[in-house]
């Protein structure tokens, strides 16, 4: 408790046994002007991306929510529903993908594997998060496209065809699958990272005590480690589903931006961080950049759930647990 | 406690040096920058129709007369928002300004300055370069209604092929492009479903087919997916070695986007529009006069502004462009201007002062 004391904040910190130290009052300005920053910026940009989306907002109001259309009836007509669905499937699909498989990484990783290996593997699933998106797109059109227009969707199509995400052929390389599955290439470093260091902090003793009970590796995990870092895990998906709901550039390339909403994912779609990328430089009308920027609005209401949805659940998993 | 506080301050003192470091690094570069912006040098930005043609005229423009010519091709739409704001001297697109956009940019002139053909390019391995292809097809296809490559239409025009059944991919441009504004105004023109259901624009909503962005992913797309249709500039499709239609003219003639074909449709508008100075030479009439013309082609304008700092340096250069710079075109697919393009040019520049 007197430790608390002595670490008084604000102003006062400064005056500790009255003398003053430029350096301290250096820090604190520097970083109370950087958390101002970060705040000021936010309140900015939100205003800005509402004042830009206004006419927009004004002609087509909720109703843009609802309607599929874009530049229809001689570029008067905007509407975000098929960007919307498309943006929904894709970041959740990937979500979908990239759980099981960055699990599986961090559990390898902190678990199973021997140090050397450790050693080797790690920095490199995280240098998957390095490659700049715009490079991962061209490899989605040059090399991962032909693969699944020529192998995976044949092959998927020919058993699974008869679930309705399956139900078409792909006959051209974009397509929101091919959206999903680089979504979750640039998913899995941050989940399986994240994940991993989570894995690495759940306390020896709690696993030992399992395994001299005689638990299975595996019933260690579900019994343990899982349980002990619910919270956290659940945290590192929703930060993927962020990081997949607002990529932009990757997707674009790779997802045939078509204003449709196909129930099969060979046929292409789009979603609003695409749709703003490819459009909004050189956009025709006023109107139409405004009905841009009103996606954008979109989006950040999206972000703005998860963030909040990850906040609420690390909040309720951490009190539950007490970890 | 004491320690560890001292411990703390050599970072902190470290830091506020970095801090004035970076901030006078900062300071001596935008100097510097400002600097180094000289006078003898032409900013442009727009279309990426007329890139190579004005890749090549930087080049011999600087060594003519020392002037540096900087173009950042980032798309029609672009070139008029970046002419708008005032961040280049001058702007390029292929689709002449609306009225709206001259009221946005506020006191600005535009004048074609270069001209060429759009290409549809497609990939039907086996099978040879310069297909017949029709408006009305074309039409059919980029509405989703004609799916087939072996659809009785498509062999109608293409006896003795030996046309596979493989699904027919159209391809389009994602993002805003001069070129999209080019081919839609050619299906407006060729069908009637097509004008009055999606109609003409930078980008439309298309009904069928997927997206890609830039010419490159356009061909991207095209190169790797058999059965794909697809459009960009005749010089890009001859550069990347991509299969490209011969299309059916108003005289029915087939006609391929070679400089003959641009010659001929170059002539179908005379009559400039008052405020863009706009030509459509898209589908030109069935006459004699114009059986070779290839049907989908276009001028592309530069876009000024009448009160530029640098009207001295601007006037020369258009007029260079438009005269000694076109016998860098041919080499590229841009024909000519006709000399009326030339005359109507410069006395559109005369409204151009400092």
């Amino acid at each position: 408790m007197s430790v608390a004391q002595e670490r008084a904040t604000g102003p006062a910190a400064l005056q500790r046994r009255g003398r003053f130290r430029p350096g301290d009052a250096i820090l604190y300005v520097v970083t109370c002007a950087a958390a101002l920053t970060g705040v000021v910026l936010l309140a900015l940009i939100t205003h800005e991306v509402l004042t830009q989306a206004w006419p927009a907002m004004q002609k087509f109001g909720l109703g843009f929510l609802t309607t599929q259309a874009w530049g229809d009836k001689g570029n008067t007509l905007f509407g975000a529903k098929s960007f919307i669905f498309g943006t929904v499937v894709t970041s959740l699909g990937a979500l979908l993908l990239a759980t099981p498989i960055s699990l599986a990484i961090a559990l390898f990783l902190s678990e199973l594997a021997p140090r050397w290996i450790r050693a080797v593997v790690a920095p490199l699933v995280e240098l998957l998060a390095a490659i700049p998106s715009v490079v991962l797109g061209l490899w989605g059109i040059l090399v991962l496209g032909p693969f699944i227009t020529g192998t995976l969707g044949p092959a998927i199509h020919g058993t699974l065809g008869w679930v309705p995400i399956f139900s078409t052929k792909p006959s051209v390389g974009s397509n929101m699958f091919a959206a999903i599955l680089i979504l979750t290439i640039m998913i899995i470093p941050i989940v399986s990272s994240i994940c991993r260091e989570l894995f690495v902090g759940v306390p020896a003793e709690l696993k030992d005590g399992a395994l001299a009970l005689g638990a299975t590796r595996w019933e260690v995990v579900r019994g343990v480690v899982f349980p002990y870092a619910r919270a956290g895990i659940a945290a590192a998906l929703i930060l993927g589903l962020g990081r997949a709901l607002g990529e932009a550039i990757a997707v674009t390339q790779v997802i045939g931006n078509r204003v449709a909403i196909n129930t099969s994912l060979f046929d292409p779609g789009d979603t609003l961080a695409s749709r703003i990328a490819g459009q909004y430089q050189g956009a025709d009308t006023a109107l139409q950049v405004a009905s841009l920027v009103y996606l954008a609005v979109i989006l950040l209401v999206f972000s703005l759930i998860a963030n909040l949805a990850a906040q609420l659940i690390v909040r309720r998993v951490a009190g539950r647990h007490q970890v | 406690m004491k320690a560890f506080v001292t411990r703390r301050k050599r970072p902190l003192a470290v830091l506020s040096v970095l801090t004035v470091a970076i901030a006078t690094a900062v300071a001596i570069s935008v100097g510097g920058a400002q600097a180094r912006s000289s006078a003898d040098e032409l900013k442009g930005a727009g279309a990426t129709f007329p890139a190579p043609l004005i890749a090549a005229w930087q080049q011999k423009y600087e060594a003519a007369k020392g002037v540096k010519i900087t173009y950042n091709p980032i798309g029609s739409g672009g070139g008029i928002q970046a002419i708008t704001n005032k961040t280049v001297d001058f702007g390029a697109s292929d689709a002449p300004m609306t009225p709206d956009q001259f009221n946005t940019c506020g006191g600005c002139v535009e004048l074609p300055w270069a001209l060429s053909a759009t290409s549809v390019m497609y990939n039907l391995p086996g099978l040879p370069n310069n297909l017949h292809m029709t408006g009305p097809i074309l039409a059919g296809i980029y509405l989703g209604q004609i799916k087939k490559w072996d659809d009785p239409k498509i062999k109608a025009v293409n006896k003795g092929v030996n046309l596979p059944s493989t699904d027919i991919t159209p391809v389009y441009r994602s993002d805003s492009s001069g070129t999209t504004f080019n081919f839609t105004t050619y299906l407006n023109t060729v069908s009637r479903q097509w004008k009055s259901q999606i109609g003409r624009g930078t980008t439309v909503n298309w009904p069928a087919g997927v997206g890609a962005r830039g010419s490159s992913g356009v061909s991207g797309v095209i190169s790797r997916t058999p059965g794909a249709v697809g459009y960009a500039d005749i010089a890009y499709a001859l550069k990347n070695h991509l299969k490209f239609f011969s299309m059916q003219n108003r005289a029915k003639k087939f006609a391929r986007p070679g400089l003959a074909g641009i010659r001929a449709a170059a002539q179908a508008d005379r009559k400039f529009n008052p405020q863009s100075n706009e030509l459509s030479i898209v589908n030109p009439p069935g006459s004699p006069r114009f059986a070779k013309a290839y049907p989908i082609c276009t001028y592309t304008y530069v876009i000024l502004r009448m009160q530029s700092d640098k009207a001295n340096l601007l006037k020369p250069f258009v007029t260079w462009a438009l005269t000694s710079g076109q016998q860098y075109g041919p080499a590229l697919i841009f024909q000519p201007v006709p000399k009326y393009v030339v005359k109507r040019g410069k006395a559109t520049l005369k409204k151009v002062h400092s």
